[in-house]
């Protein structure tokens, strides 16, 4: 009668896209967030000194993670509401499949809104970017799965304490360091036009950052949810 | 722990402490009258005395909250916890005397107040991360909520922290630093040596002390809560 | 699952919330057939148990061991209101590994939701919600079922419901677990009453067809002598 871990996220995935497509309140904030965020940043520099390839790249991360940040608490918020979490723990499914649900969901809300970011950071800052767009997807798809899953297991443990909004980012933003890091270093080559095999240190970073941090995230899911 | 214990303990970490106090007076005149003052340098080297030991007792602190995350979650004793969150202030301690001693340091030999070298750098995040661990601690109410919370921040803040140094050791060597930023650690002569070594070892101590005070502590308002919470039941 | 075969086995469990037992050494049986209503004051411990039960928190000190599937009734409803009622059921089908649709349909029915099945549960009343919420317990067909002050906000209609269906329940061999004030809504249904006092369960008496006056009385009598 139990059922499999994928099907178990798959569901639990599904059912938390269609809710936000249904109310749009963390998206629609999210993208407008973006917006503004990218703005500002085009103002917050002396265009005679600075150009903006040289902000870009600071700009596109900051954007991305910051209005991803908006949509993480989301997820768990909604389980939090009628003890929602209470049925889905009932059930015979594997925890870890409502993690990995969860996770789902949030890297779906995150990378449409990081697709949405693109072309208008791609317009806002005159760059381009389609020659370059496999290897920037590439990049932001690895900087981007380990922290939506440290912020996937923080939000799952905020939403039940106090000050849960001021909660999530002053533990979320130390993770971000490494990713940010290495995600930067590599735009910013990847939009002067060079190979990817420039940066494979970087690449390596990322990829080992996105396999400790999922793993771990696994393994202490178990422990945010007992009570 | 039974409240004798408490206090028993309680005495013993008074006496570490103040016997690392003591030990730290007797370093500090070594190192200030008895130690040669590094050539390059100056007088100024001397806070390397301070900075040092500091940073290693907050790193410590931090690694044993860590390690200690990781056995609660296997054992699930209270008293892991206990322990934990006071490494976890303790480690703070040092964490801001470390922290302001460094770009003391710095402003002299360098010229700047703060660099963002690997070490400066993880070690700023590992304090931030275990500010959030105290305010994460401070918004749980249920003592064993509460544990099993901080300690998956503690287990996340030991995977991060190497992390965050490889990446910026990358990240400096991508963009090399001014010259003045990279005097690096020349060999330290042996009178030198042996001082850094007795200021480490005082400090460790020190950590000891700080700990078994601040867990007594825990303990004892522990207890006392319990017997507020059995008078109204 | 047959009359004699143990639903719930319960030893001893304690639970403690910071400091403080909330529950204290707990103990008792309970077989497929049987249907127990839990009584207490307020803060006596009731929801706490009935969560122990579910699984949802774990034990202090002792044991809970179940025998199959759990269906819950809590104070909130664990739907999620931006869903329709039929998608909430639907969900929770897939993490039940796939229950037929037949059944969603069926239960809508039963609960009298089909003609609002498609609505939104955020424009639900507190009594729709709560049928709804007796639906999605039901899903699973459950082998226990725990209800938690599953009358509050429903009329005398949808309280039919829920006599019907612990009684069909107990014809099927299901056991319950029930915890209400509304003592004499319920008193001709259930085989057995436990008495909960400041988190201990004093007693577990067979019913023996006594009526709420006389439950009422004897809790008091038990929650006297301490």
């Amino acid at each position: 009668m139990a059922n499999s871990l994928w099907g178990t996220a798959v569901a639990v995935a599904a059912k938390d896209l269609r809710i936000e497509w249904r109310t749009k309140t963390a998206f629609a904030s999210s993208i407008v967030f973006a917006v503004l965020v990218l703005a500002v940043f085009y103002f917050s520099r002396d265009p005679s000194v600075v150009t903006e390839l040289d902000i870009a790249p600071a700009a596109l991360w900051v954007t991305f993670t910051f209005a991803a940040m908006l949509g993480l608490n989301r997820a768990f918020l909604l389980e939090k509401e009628n003890r929602a979490l209470d049925g889905l723990l009932l059930t015979p499914v594997p925890r870890t499949g409502i993690f990995l649900g969860k996770l789902l969901g949030n890297l779906g809300f995150v990378v449409v809104v990081e697709l949405i970011s693109l072309p208008l950071f791609a317009v806002f800052f005159n760059v381009r970017v389609l020659h370059a767009l496999p290897q920037l997807l590439a990049v932001t798809a690895m900087a981007t799965l380990a922290f939506v899953a440290v912020g996937t297991l923080l939000s799952a443990m905020v939403v039940r304490t106090r000050f849960a909004e001021l909660m999530l980012p002053i533990l979320l933003l130390p993770f971000l360091v490494p990713p940010i890091i290495g995600a930067v270093q590599t735009t910013a080559g990847i939009l002067a036009g060079r190979p990817l095999s420039d940066f494979a240190g970087w690449l390596r970073l990322l990829g080992a950052f996105d396999i400790a941090f999922v793993t771990v995230c696994f393994l202490l899911f178990e422990a945010t949810v007992e009570e | 722990m039974e409240r004798n214990v408490a206090v028993r303990s309680l005495t013993r970490g008074w006496a570490l402490t103040l016997s690392a106090l003591l030990g730290l007076a007797l370093v500090y005149v070594r190192a200030a009258l008895f130690t040669p003052i590094e050539g390059t340098q100056g007088p100024a080297q001397k806070i390397f005395y301070v900075h040092v030991p500091s940073a290693w007792a907050s790193l410590l602190a931090f690694a044993v909250t860590g390690v200690l995350s990781l056995l609660y979650l296997r054992r699930r004793e209270h008293k892991l916890d206990t322990i934990a969150d006071a490494s976890a202030e303790v480690g703070l301690v040092f964490g801001v005397v470390m922290l302001t001693t460094g770009p003391i340091w710095g402003k002299t030999i360098w010229g700047a107040w703060w660099a963002w070298d690997a070490k400066l750098t993880s070690t700023l995040f590992l304090f931030l991360l275990f500010v959030g661990y105290k305010v994460l601690r401070g918004a749980v109410v249920d003592p064993e909520t509460r544990a099993r919370f901080s300690a998956v921040i503690g287990i996340l803040a030991l995977v991060l922290v190497p992390f965050i140094y490889f990446s910026v050791l990358m990240f400096r060597t991508l963009h090399p630093a001014p010259p003045v930023l990279r005097a690096g650690a020349p060999t330290l002569p042996g009178a030198m040596l042996i001082t850094l070594l007795l200021s480490v070892l005082v400090f460790s101590v020190l950590y000891v002390g700080f700990l078994m005070l601040r867990y007594c502590l825990s303990v004892l308002r522990e207890l006392r809560e319990e017997e507020a919470a059995d008078g109204i039941s | 699952m047959s009359r004699t075969d143990p639903a719930l086995r319960v030893r001893n469990v304690s639970r403690k919330f910071g400091y403080r037992y909330v529950l204290k050494d707990v103990s008792f049986n309970l077989l497929g057939g049987e249907a127990l209503l839990l009584i207490g004051h307020n803060g006596a411990g009731k929801t706490t148990l009935i969560r122990l039960l579910a699984g949802l928190l774990k034990p202090s000190d002792g044991s809970v061991d179940r025998f199959g599937s759990i269906g819950m009734v809590a104070h909130d409803s664990m739907l999620y209101d931006s869903l329709t009622a039929r998608e909430n059921l639907q969900f929770y089908s897939r993490l039940y590994g796939g229950v037929e649709s037949a059944r969603v349909n069926e239960l809508l029915q039963t609960m009298g939701l089909e003609e609002h099945a498609d609505r939104r549960v955020a424009t639900y009343s507190r009594g729709m919600a709560q049928r709804l919420t007796l639906a999605r317990a039901m899903l699973s067909d459950p082998q226990l079922l725990l209800l938690d002050e599953p009358l509050t906000g429903l009329d005398d209609t949808a309280s039919g419901l829920v006599r019907d269906m612990i009684a069909e329940l107990r014809t099927r061999n299901r056991a319950v677990v029930l915890a209400t004030h509304q003592l004499a809504d319920v008193v001709d249904i259930v085989s057995d009453v436990g008495y909960l006092v400041a988190g201990r369960l004093k007693a577990v008496e067979p019913m023996d067809g006594r009526a709420a006056q006389a439950i009422s009385a004897r809790y008091r009598e038990i929650a006297r002598d301490g």
